[in-house]
């Protein structure tokens, strides 16, 4: 794949996943790109996507809203930078539609950082192979926004953990 | 597996057993020798020693011979805020591209 501006990864806080799948490119990018496909996978367990919007272009809005197992309801508003079907998606959550800064709602204590996530796609003789890179600002301010509250178990597990040692 | 989550998973597995973790709070008073760590257990040094052991390969605790006596310590290291938090955001993006690669399988196995 060829390397693009962005690209690198900073280990210190930018997350890079590579994944290989036995399925043609397009139907991996129809995931990536359809609200009814959304949908079906795109919040992680425990969370629902209960609705889904997508302009598909660059300037375009992708937004979503996350229902947590409360009932309680997460709406995230994004803006697609890239769109180089079936190959390359890039959006960020830093972004409102048509690039407009500051109309993404301000990240919420319990929903994600915000985030620019470039998804390359690539066909591979079985499928295809894709890589999400996720980039984050910087760590201090990611981590202020961890600690007001990821309600994850394995998470509250882990903090009990670092309470032992204080 | 990602390096983060394989130092975890000894972290984990490391305090998964009620002896450990009685270790991990003793040493939260401060650094202490074999021998008196082991004192309120009932059970032979040896399995004792295996016990510190697999603290010590967690990265959770650090020792240190002295003449005859070995000290264990805490190394909080480990447990660092950024590596917590990298870790969240890897395990929800994880948990979403294993239900994006589920989901498109599902899809193309349908006629």
């Amino acid at each position: 794949m060829p390397s693009t501006l962005g690209d690198q990864p900073d280990p210190h806080r930018d997350l890079l996943l590579e994944r290989e799948v036995d399925v043609p490119p397009e139907l991996v990018w129809a995931a990536w790109t359809t609200p009814d496909h959304l949908k079906r996978w795109f919040a992680p367990t425990p969370f629902t996507t209960v609705d889904c919007e997508v302009d598909l272009r660059p300037g375009g809005v992708f937004r979503t809203v996350m229902r947590s197992p409360e009932g309680e309801e997460h709406p995230s508003i994004a803006c697609y930078l890239e769109v180089v079907a079936p190959r390359r998606l890039v959006w960020t959550t830093l972004l409102g539609p048509g690039f407009r800064p500051g109309d993404a709602p301000a990240s919420t204590p319990t929903g994600p950082p915000p985030f620019t996530a470039v998804i390359s796609v690539e066909a591979t003789d079985g499928g295809t192979r894709y890589t999400a890179l996720v980039m984050h600002s910087d760590p201090d301010a990611c981590r202020r926004h961890a600690e007001l509250g990821f309600h994850d178990g394995w998470a509250t597990a882990f903090d009990q953990l670092v309470a032992l040692f204080r | 597996m990602p390096k983060q989550l394989a130092e975890l998973d000894r972290v984990f597995t490391a305090l998964s057993d009620p002896t450990r973790r009685a270790v991990i709070e003793r040493l939260g008073a401060g650094p202490t020798a074999t021998t008196e760590l082991a004192r309120p257990f009932p059970m032979a040094l040896p399995s004792f020693t295996e016990h510190l052991a697999v603290l010590e390969r967690s990265g959770l605790v650090t020792s240190r011979k002295l003449g005859r006596v070995r000290t264990y310590a805490l190394v909080p290291t480990p447990l660092e805020a950024a590596e917590h938090w990298m870790v969240v955001q890897r395990r929800t993006w994880e948990r979403r591209l294993d239900q994006l690669d589920a989901y498109v399988r599902d899809l193309d196995e349908r006629p």
